[in-house]
């Protein structure tokens, strides 16, 4: 469980990084997941390289298909995990297919 | 920087001691801390009232067993009243414990160091042992739910894409790893497997099967390091640590541990040695890829070419360069803080040629690699007879 200050301090900068077009440079497919993430499983997991310099690694959501490696994406913002009834839902960056 | 790479370094390893890899439901951390650093101590020679200092690697008890404090508690249970030091480098722990010890001793303030990895993973279930390895991993691989397996599994997926390595190589590291450990009756793992038991396995984190993961499993080990020799034997000749990001995303390179290149050459170099010279090496095998990446990082072979170097046969026992002879962590085991201090027990049983039935023939210099994260850290050791 995450505090609400933490949680705040996780996505403060959030709407830097919402919109943002990049591309896969290596992608996973999870089936033995962490705590909170137990119920998405199976679920993908790439490195994004956004530009020459700047990547980062997310969850790919709305992949109906198996990504491929150079395929473009765009960053959105999504629950991430599950908490429990009392806890804070945690948002974060996640990545859809941009065609 | 100061005079590391020249320094002459020549620190005895006076003791090797060991518990059995596995999971061991009836044994608590304390209880094999206590069984490996006892070992060590006996076979070292040396009276436990000689130790100056206790170094003890582990990672998750303060998480997994709610024992913080753990050099204390290790030293009341061997009745020892001396500096105690708990050491934490992720699954590098071990070798940077060893590393401590080794400084402590250089520096003069210390003649006689006991180092114990140790670590208790068996009792909690796979998804809390897998949420308390990502405090190894960075923020933001916790937040898009990464395990261990999956950013290793990140590392395998550019590595087959740059250089065209196969499922196939990497199931070839699982299959000699068994057959080492299936000689070795400490390993959490002592059976042989095949390419196609490998291959067929559950899917733990695409492209990786079961069997390419180093098991979760509870053990440890423990040396005695002295600068002075009581008997003739092994010693540590180089000892050298580099870190990198502890975030994948950040690296330069997903094909190369750097910090391995580093740490691998600034040993080598402070030994006076060549990787010609090396007899028998163990390296930090947590995946499949990671024993390939290894070899092809600490110059055994061209990057690119760790995949076939293995699948050829010439890291097998009784063949050119024997790795990883104790099974490695994928079946040796790997309780994650031990592992780093188990790799110079193996070494030190090479050199020694007490081995049994693993043993490399004319061993007289060893490599141990230890990596923490994904290459976060990395403690490199050489020891010679």
């Amino acid at each position: 469980m995450i505090s609400s200050v933490t949680n705040w301090r996780q996505t403060k900068d959030i709407y830097v990084k919402v919109g943002k077009v990049g591309k896969i440079i290596s992608w996973t497919k999870i089936f033995v997941a962490p705590t909170g993430f137990e119920n998405d499983v199976p679920y993908y997991v790439a490195i994004i390289e956004f530009g020459k310099e700047k990547r980062n690694t997310m969850q790919l959501v709305d992949f109906d298909k198996e990504p491929s490696l150079g395929q473009n994406v765009i960053t959105v913002v999504r629950r991430i995990g599950k908490q429990k009834p009392a806890e804070v839902i945690q948002y974060g960056i996640k990545a859809k297919l941009y065609e | 920087m100061r005079n590391e790479q020249t320094m002459s370094m020549k620190i005895n390893v006076q003791g090797i001691g060991m518990t059995k890899f596995g999971e061991l439901w009836d044994r608590d951390v304390v209880d094999l801390a206590q069984e490996a650093a006892k070992k060590a101590i006996l076979d070292s020679g040396i009276s436990a009232q000689k130790i100056d200092a206790v170094f003890v690697a582990n990672m998750l008890s303060s998480k997994l067993g709610n024992q913080d404090h753990l050099g204390a508690v290790i030293t009341s249970q061997l009745g020892l009243s001396v500096p105690a030091v708990r050491v934490e480098g992720a699954c590098a722990s071990g070798g940077l414990a060893i590393h401590q010890g080794v400084q402590a001793i250089l520096s003069g303030l210390y003649e006689t160091v006991l180092v114990v990895g140790v670590e208790k993973m068996t009792d909690v279930s796979s998804c809390e042992i897998t949420t308390a390895l990502m405090g190894a991993g960075a923020e933001e691989e916790r937040m898009a739910g990464l395990t261990f397996p999956g950013l290793y599994a990140l590392l395998a997926r550019c590595h087959m894409e740059a250089y065209g390595t196969t499922r196939e190589h990497m199931a070839a590291v699982a299959v000699k790893n068994h057959f080492h450990a299936s000689m070795n009756d400490h390993a959490h793992f002592p059976f042989e497997v095949t390419v196609e038991k490998v291959l067929r396995s559950a899917s733990i984190s695409f492209p990786f099967t079961l069997f390419d993961a180093s098991p979760i499993s509870d053990g440890a080990a423990a040396v005695v390091l002295s600068k002075k020799s009581v008997k003739k034997g092994v010693c540590i000749t180089g000892s050298a640590v580099a870190t990198d990001t502890i975030g994948l995303a950040a690296r330069k390179s997903l094909t190369t541990l750097t910090a391995t290149a580093i740490a691998g050459e600034k040993a080598r170099k402070q030994a006076g040695i060549l990787l010609s010279d090396i007899d028998v090496v163990e390296v930090h095998d947590c995946f499949t890829i990671a024993e390939i990446m290894a070899m092809e990082d600490l110059g055994f072979c061209q990057k690119g070419e760790g995949g076939e170097f293995i699948a050829s046969g010439h890291t097998r026992l009784g063949n050119k360069m024997p790795v990883n002879t104790s099974g490695g962590l994928k079946a040796c085991g790997h309780p994650v803080a031990a592992t780093g201090v188990k790799q110079i027990v193996e070494v030190v049983h090479q050199l020694r040629k007490t081995a049994g039935d693993r043993q490399v023939k004319g061993a007289k210099v060893g490599l141990t690699h230890n990596v923490g994260g994904t290459g976060g850290t990395v403690v490199v050791h050489i020891l010679q007879i």
